[in-house]
């Protein structure tokens, strides 16, 4: 694995390691998750949207996914 | 035997049961009695219109995807995706300084049933199979466009995904796509926990793909010469990748998604149409090879997204994502959105997104004919180092019935970095002009 | 629908030109009367509230592992998220707990550890209900839509109202369908929508003392009848008869009450509710439906 990738799980370890020690100032009550439910709020909201910009992207880029899984699937120049 | 109530009814109701009537009302509206809404079925449907500029790549693509609820989180996801190409694709060939004329495989080829009225060829034996080939020209100073591009594409994807406790969820995808010369099949398997009062989940995933390429008129022998037609029949490349996903609710406002991807493809890596020029020192073409890549890919990308609530309806969406892989390329995406709620049924959403990528190690805009022929060598312009923002807006509405309306419109250009120039006669020509396009996508999503 | 229930729909015809198509569901023998002389109508608006009815059972009951009610029992404390037809269903009961000043509360069925109606004599001792009554209580769960958090050894159960809240939903489901006259009978639970030909829906009230005769006949034009009470379930203690009301603020058979209460009212979940908290006020029952200012009929205690 190469040094930005290092970082990032650095980041990414961080991140889950203050959740994890319940740090009371992070995360939200079940009561305070009305805003997150929101569709706006959801992360794969517009998935059939993603996919197209996935293809459209993909198509003239040499970078796809990342997201999600995707990516690839066909030969489109 | 006939009763009488025991009380008749009094005028003003009383407290508890003037509640009582609210609350069951709102229930039984709420739960959709009759007409209001049930979201058993949400189907979310696009049409896309691509288009590039100079008469390159024009692409019409529709979308139907349907999610079916059969209850407690159980989903079924169905998507069907259709699309058409026409217009012109880079062959890899830079532009020159007098007419190139290439010759590509039209993709129909002649059978013993069709009325060949005579053969010619050296040996004097009949030909059983003959393939035909269309021409095209490009003018002096011209990108070269492979003209008789055209595809039609027909994707099907499914998914399902349900818990398995409280905290687990378990899904399955599934994908097949099929083109004339192209057939793709995926499957997917995620494994996602929450944690945390679900404030953390934590994801997994592998998926594998595979992919059988009989490229029209066969897949060429790389490096060969691009006159010389010498073919094989059919390849194929498989990839297996893997994801770790942690989505963290950070404050009741923000949601942060942190993806770590990995994903090895072995196979065939080549582009079949994709040739390169080689050039003479006083920049004239010598000729032309296909192109060769390594038969192997690993790439590792990492993905970061933000979500920001403002006001009342308004998300900020901000993602960077840095992609690595082994032939050396190494990108960065900036992806901004701004959800701008206008009303509680209308929004804007502003978007723009930057890109960029360095090349790949053996990408080469064109090879000195004088040089010995190198291991690996393309001119695809997708290796290239280059930039690429993209920008544009999408509007929606909420129709009476709960429906969603949206209309977008993104323009994306694409221009060179550290262009090569040319020698002698090429050195006056922009042998990489990139590529501008625009996109329009209507959506329309509903439940039934 | 899952293999275990019986789901056949027959048709017979009944008195006034009806139809009536009978299934099983919630453990009830369940109808829809159809004021039509087609037989393969009131089948096909059959079919529709039996699909509704093993819906509503599969989704809320307590008994099946796989439900929504079973999901947020064994949730350990944890907040769950629910969907928007139970959040609906947790606002009502809300409501409902609040506007009774809980005494109708859909966390009581852990009293149900110790209470077997079966008609013997074992009565529980207090020290067996006193612990329990610490599990006790809506307010005791936290409900910030969506998100459902039960907490840990707490039990909730939706079978109060489930069953009439499927006949308000099977009804509604059956009339979007067709104009003729329908009512859906769930057990006793019935909601009707149309007049029939012959004039009004003909509906025997039971008298629970004698369960097999039909002796009050009701002559019903619109709305909904619920019926709270069950004979079959009591426990013998110091020679009285306990019914298996259970007060959800004292763990402890509500006592002196009518046998059963039949109450009307515009749909048959507000009619169930009434039904159920004049129980729970005993001996105060006639008292407490003429304050709601609803018809009704009491069968007295035996």
């Amino acid at each position: 694995m190469n040094q930005s990738l290092r970082s990032w799980s650095l980041i990414a370890g961080s991140v889950l390691l203050l959740a994890l020690t319940g740090c009371s100032t992070i995360g939200a009550k079940p009561w305070e998750r009305a805003r997150l439910a929101r569709a706006s709020m959801q992360l794969d909201d517009h998935a059939v949207e993603a996919g197209i910009d996935d293809h459209v992207y993909f198509s003239k880029e040499a970078s796809s996914g990342g997201r999600g899984f995707g990516g690839g699937g066909c030969g489109c120049n | 035997m006939q009763l009488k109530p025991d009380e008749e009814k009094p005028a003003e109701l009383p407290t508890l049961r003037r509640s009582l009537v609210a609350a069951s009302c709102a229930l039984l509206s709420a739960t959709g009695a009759v007409h209001a809404e049930n979201t058993d079925w949400q189907i979310d449907s696009a049409l896309l219109y691509y288009q590039e500029g100079k008469g390159r790549v024009q692409a019409v693509e529709p979308v139907v995807s349907v999610k079916r609820d059969f209850g407690d989180e159980h989903v079924l996801g169905l998507k069907l995706t259709y699309d058409a190409l026409t217009g012109g694709s880079p062959n890899g060939a830079i532009p020159s300084a007098s007419p190139q004329t290439f010759a590509a495989p039209s993709g129909s080829s002649l059978t013993q049933n069709q009325q060949v009225q005579t053969y010619t060829t050296a040996s004097g034996r009949t030909v059983r199979r003959l393939d035909t080939f269309s021409l095209y020209t490009a003018t002096p100073g011209e990108l070269p466009l492979d003209t008789s591009f055209k595809d039609q594409r027909v994707a099907i994807d499914g998914s399902w995904s349900q818990p398995l406790t409280d905290a687990v969820k378990l899904s399955f995808g599934g994908g097949f796509s099929k083109e004339h010369d192209w057939t793709a099949m995926n499957a997917s398997v995620g494994l996602s926990r929450d944690f945390n009062a679900h404030n953390t989940t934590l994801s997994l995933g592998l998926s594998g793909e595979h992919d059988a390429i009989k490229p029209v008129g066969g897949a060429p022998i790389a490096m060969s010469d691009y006159t010389l037609f010498q073919k094989l029949r059919q390849e194929s490349r498989s990839s297996t990748g893997g994801q770790i996903g942690l989505t963290q609710v950070m404050t009741p406002r923000w949601l942060l998604r942190l993806n770590m991807n990995y994903d090895q493809s072995t196979g065939y890596q080549n582009d079949p149409y994709k040739i390169f020029s080689l050039v003479n020192a006083d920049g004239t073409v010598a000729g032309y090879r296909y192109e060769n890549r390594p038969d192997s890919r690993v790439r590792e990308s990492a993905y970061l997204e933000s979500r920001i609530a403002f006001r009342a309806d308004d998300v900020l969406t901000l993602s960077y994502r840095r992609l690595k892989d082994d032939w050396q390329i190494q990108s960065d995406t900036i992806d901004l959105k701004y959800h701008w709620a206008l009303s509680d049924d209308r929004y804007l959403e502003p978007h723009v997104r930057w890109y960029r990528q360095s090349a790949a190690d053996f990408y080469h805009l064109f090879w000195d004919a004088t040089k010995p022929l190198p291991q690996f060598a393309s001119a695809d312009p997708r290796l290239a180092a280059f930039t690429a923002p993209t920008a544009g807006f999408k509007y929606a509405m909420t129709g009476p019935d709960g429906g969603e309306w949206s209309a977008r419109l993104d323009y994306y250009f694409q221009t060179g970095k550290n262009v090569q120039k040319g020698p002698g006669v090429l050195a006056p020509l922009d042998l990489y002009p990139g590529v501008k396009s625009i996109m329009l996508q209507f959506g329309w999503r509903f439940g039934l | 629908m899952p293999a275990s229930f019986d789901q056949a729909v027959r048709v017979e015809s009944r008195p006034g030109g009806l139809h009536a198509a009978c299934f099983k569901a919630m453990a009830s023998p369940c109808e829809v009367l159809v004021d039509t002389g087609d037989a393969d109508l009131a089948l096909f608006l059959g079919e529709i509230a039996a699909q509704e009815a093993w819906r509503v059972e599969q989704r809320y009951s307590r008994y099946r592992s796989d439900s929504v009610v079973a999901r947020l029992n064994r949730s350990g404390g944890r907040p769950v998220l629910v969907d928007a037809e139970t959040t609906a269903l947790i606002d009502f009961a809300k409501s409902s707990f609040q506007g009774s000043q809980g005494a109708f509360d859909i966390t009581c069925g852990v009293l149900r550890r110790v209470w077997h109606f079966d008609g013997s004599e074992r009565v529980p001792s207090m020290a067996a209900i006193k612990p329990l009554l610490e599990l006790i209580g809506f307010d005791k769960l936290t409900w910030q839509s969506p998100w459902l958090t039960v907490p840990e050894g707490m039990e909730i159960d939706l079978g109060g109202i489930g069953k009439e809240f499927a006949v308000d939903r099977a009804l509604a489901l059956v009339t979007a369908q067709r104009k003729e006259a329908v009512l859906v009978n769930f057990g006793g639970d019935l909601a009707c929508r149309g007049v029939p030909r012959s004039g009004a829906w003909q509906v025997g009230i039971e008298q629970p003392l004698e369960p097999l005769q039909a002796a009050l006949l009701l002559e019903l034009k619109s709305g909904a009848l619920a019926t709270s009470g069950d004979t079959h379930r009591y426990l013998m203690h110091q020679g009285r008869r306990l019914g298996h009301i259970l007060d959800p603020r004292t763990g402890w058979p509500v006592e002196g009450g009518p046998a059963s209460v039949t109450v009307a009212a515009g749909s048959c979940t507000e009619a169930g509710t009434l039904a159920t908290l004049a129980l729970l006020q005993g001996a105060g029952a006639g008292a407490f439906l003429r304050g709601q200012g609803v018809q009704f009929w009491c069968q007295p205690p035996a």
